[in-house]
């Protein structure tokens, strides 16, 4: 973030509204921040002259337990709010990357979501409601309080990926889930990639209910293949599979997928407790935690076994290790690209172009590798909606310096 | 169009242009292994369920309309049904539309792959009614049927010891797929009209859950002392197929029921916060008894979704009109309680103009700004959901002849 650009704290919604409309009257370049945990999302940042810092509107606004339902003010941490709910067995079931410090607003303006997506679905699948700031000083809401309604326009979706572009998000409700009683993973290590897409394709025929169906899978760079024996060059593929119910319910599905899926596993391990906890913090870092170039990407869930073969030939080719994790059922997760900024280039060209995978997003990368290629890529037919859609809601181009989509 | 809307937000206006998508009714792609189906707007929405049942599969929103009532529809509506609780909308279930905009432009919202990078415009045409463009394909995502399902009908004094089991069911964590009641009057209707062999109590309370067996197993054996805590006069739990879906014939025949009982009935369509359904509910008994129009009330208990069905006979001067405003009054009841105008049957025609009771000024003009960035013409499904559409379709003058008469393309109605 710019050293001299002027940070705007508001604390009540009124404020978000004036600061939106003075920084669009005075032709300047605002971006509205939470934590700051999604700050390399996106392109490359053009000039800022104002960063409005959401933190100060950290409050629940209401949590209707009877309802589970929450209302919360954008700038609240997920980690915060989480301990509060819990006070009434319940949960905000969204455990995104950042988790220890990303806010709700930041959540759902880029509709980030992480292994319980399997279950519970993206911000956008639980946000009921949402009041919003706009660029000439509107404050509005649409949506509501309760679980079902279907009055009016639903701008609670609009604005879940729209990465602060069109509106600031002031407050927003979601429904909540209760928290399990008890939780357990299978860590199943991988014979090999046909093997993994043997896994997907069982899991998702069966009658099992996980909370997270993880896969994760790395290449082996180029160097490294050279100074592995023969034995050794197969990639390391892992699987985690996550039941949370009654105690006696998790451990007969626990049972059941082990038995299931035995045969196309090298090890096989249930973990519950410690080993259980730090299993998921570590796979939550995983993939953040060494430098190189991150993509978002989607693929067909049974295609995995292509998208892998895709990625081991793009490493091969492109001189990069390539790291995958993400949601084995929903066919959407992280790509790691660690190269140089060519050959991290040269990968993220090749996944623009693929079969197998689409939705490419760039959101970690350095600034030559943005300045390269674009962050979001073709939007395709939408392009028209996303112009029309600016134009309406930020005439004079105030928000979020060009990082986001449109 | 199949019809079967109820809030009229499918009513051509004078003059304008009706497209009926009846015609487009394939099934265009059924991926089993990847849980998607992509289907023309016209196929109904139990034609999905059909097509992949044989693989162990179903599509999950299911309105009480199912046998008739078009996907397209439900995209337009973001039709719900009896096991929203648990499984959501027809929003959480459409993975990708291909829609024309009103400019004649051809646009792909979502797709097959999930993550559409972009605001999510899906979500938002979704429960447009219309408005916003025509859906010509829809992927829908299907899901796998549960290991176990278990359905009980629990019969009790009255309507506040039937919510007391479903905020005490709620309470424990537990989700059931369903938790739907009927009072006296639509009971009656039902045994009337399909003879599920309801028990005559004051009110009926089904529940169902699913899952994997061990949940479903532990979960019911505590629902079960739940309704007995709180004075179930009885417990029926079905023990087959045929048992539950004869619990589930009497509930989803509940609104064409009420024919059975009175010669016209209003069928309503409102939202309260779960925990305030009793309170609503006795303020709605009062309206009946004060405005002489007897109420049945059939709801989503489980989400607070009222569909209170009031009754009249148009032969009787003034009981139409009393009967509308018996309706808008107990919308009044849910707004105050912080509610919702509509679950899922949508504001259409019928409820725009109390559009303001929910929504302020802003948020009107907010919602208007987003609609003139697809339509800004206001030509699409004119006069719907807003109270004071700033275009209409309707042209004033002499007939002229639409170029689609000219072709032979299209009819006068």
């Amino acid at each position: 973030m710019p050293a001299d650009a002027i940070v705007i704290r508001p604390g009540t919604a009124a404020e978000v509204a004036a600061a939106l409309k003075d920084a669009s009257d005075g032709r300047q370049s605002l971006v509205i921040r939470g934590a700051g945990s999604k700050d390399g999302y996106g392109r490359q940042p053009s000039r800022i002259d104002v960063i409005l810092d959401m933190q100060r509107l950290n409050h629940i606004l209401a949590h209707e337990h009877g309802d589970m339902t929450a209302t919360i003010e954008a700038g609240a941490s997920l980690r915060h709010v989480n301990v509060a709910l819990a006070l009434h067995g319940q949960t905000l079931p969204l455990d995104p990357p950042f988790a220890d410090r990303a806010t709700i607003g930041g959540l759902l303006a880029t509709n980030d979501s992480g292994p319980l997506r399997h279950r519970y679905g993206t911000p956008r699948d639980l946000v009921i409601g949402v009041q919003l700031a706009t660029t000439d000083g509107t404050l509005a809401k649409a949506g509501g309080q309760v679980v079902k309604n279907v009055a009016g326009y639903d701008l609670s979706k609009l604005i879940a990926g729209s990465f602060g572009s069109i509106a600031a998000i002031v407050s927003a409700t979601f429904k909540l889930a209760p928290r399990p009683a008890a939780s357990k993973t299978l860590r199943i290590q991988v014979r090999d990639v046909e093997a993994l897409a043997a896994i997907v394709r069982k899991v998702m025929a069966s009658q099992l209910e996980p909370i997270a169906f993880e896969v994760v899978h790395r290449t082996v760079s180029h160097d490294d293949r050279r100074r592995l024996t023969a034995n050794d060059q197969r990639p390391a593929t892992v699987v985690a599979l996550r039941f949370a119910s009654l105690p006696i319910v998790v451990d007969t599905q626990i049972e059941q997928a082990a038995a299931a899926l035995q045969q196309w596993a090298t090890s096989i391990e249930a973990l519950e407790g410690e080993a259980e906890r730090s299993l998921w913090s570590a796979h939550a870092t995983e993939v953040w935690d060494v430098p190189g170039a991150i993509v978002r990407a989607s693929w067909l869930p049974t295609n995995v076994g292509d998208a892998l073969g895709e990625l081991e030939r793009h490493a091969t080719g492109a001189h990069a290790a390539i790291f995958l994790t993400g949601r084995a059922a929903v066919g959407a997760g992280h790509i790691r690209i660690d190269g140089d900024n060519a050959a991290q280039a040269t990968v993220v060209r090749q996944l623009r172009t693929s079969p197998v995978f689409g939705n490419i997003v760039i959101v970690r990368g350095s600034p030559e590798l943005k300045g390269s290629i674009d962050a979001w890529g073709s939007h395709g037919d939408r392009q028209l909606l996303f112009d029309s859609l600016k134009r309406a809601f930020d005439p004079n181009g105030t928000l979020n310096a060009g990082r986001g989509p449109l | 169009m199949h019809g079967t809307g109820l809030s009229g937000g499918a009513l051509p206006v004078a003059g304008g242009l009706v497209i009926s998508l009846a015609r487009l009714n394939r099934i265009l792609d059924v991926d089993i292994a990847n849980q998607r189906v992509t289907v023309e707007p016209g196929v109904t929405n139990l034609d999905i369920t059909k097509a992949v049942a044989p693989y162990g599969f179903y599509y999950a929103p299911d309105p009480s309309s199912q046998q008739v009532c078009s996907i397209g529809g439900n995209v337009a509506e973001n039709s719900g049904g009896a096991h929203c609780l648990k499984y959501g909308f027809t929003v959480h279930h459409v993975l990708g539309v291909e829609a024309v905009l009103p400019g004649g432009e051809l646009v792909h919202l979502g797709g097959s792959l999930v993550d559409t990078p972009g605001p999510d415009l899906l979500g938002l045409v979704v429960g447009s009614e219309g408005t916003l463009a025509v859906v010509t394909k829809v992927t829908v995502r299907i899901l796998r049927r549960p290991e176990a399902v278990q359905t009980l009908l629990a019969a009790f004094d009255s309507i506040d010891a039937g919510g007391a089991s479903v905020s005490d069911i709620i309470s424990a964590g537990i989700i059931p797929a369903a938790v739907e009641m009927m009072d006296s009057l639509a009971i009656r209707a039902a045994e009337a009209a399909v003879h599920p062999n309801f028990p005559d109590a004051d009110t009926v309370l089904i529940v169902e859950l699913d899952g994997p067996t061990a949940e479903v197993r532990a979960l019911f054996d505590r629902v079960e002392g739940i309704c007995k805590a709180h004075g179930a006069t009885t417990i029926e739990v079905a023990q087959t197929d045929e048992q539950r879906a004869r619990i589930w014939r009497g509930r989803k025949a509940a609104f064409a029921a009420m024919g059975r009982v009175s010669p016209n009935y209003y069928v309503q369509d409102g939202v309260v916060p779960r925990t305030r359904l009793p309170e609503v509910l006795n303020r709605i008994r009062a309206l009946e008894a004060r405005s002489g129009l007897r109420i049945g009330n059939v709801f989503h208990a489980g989400d607070g979704n009222l569909h209170p069905l009031i009754c009249y006979d148009e032969r009787v001067a003034g009981q139409a009109d009393a009967a509308v405003d018996v309706a808008a009054e107990i919308l009044s009841y849910c707004i105050e309680a912080g509610g919702s105008l509509t679950g899922e049957h949508g504001i259409g025609a019928d409820k725009s103009q109390y559009m303001p009771k929910m929504f302020t000024e802003a948020d009107l003009a907010l919602m208007q700004r987003v609609r003139a960035v697809f339509d800004p013409g206001g030509i699409c499904n004119p006069g719907k959901v807003f109270p004071t559409p700033r275009l209409c379709g309707e042209v004033p003058g002499p007939y002229r002849q639409h170029p689609a008469e000219a072709a032979g393309l299209a009819d006068r109605m």
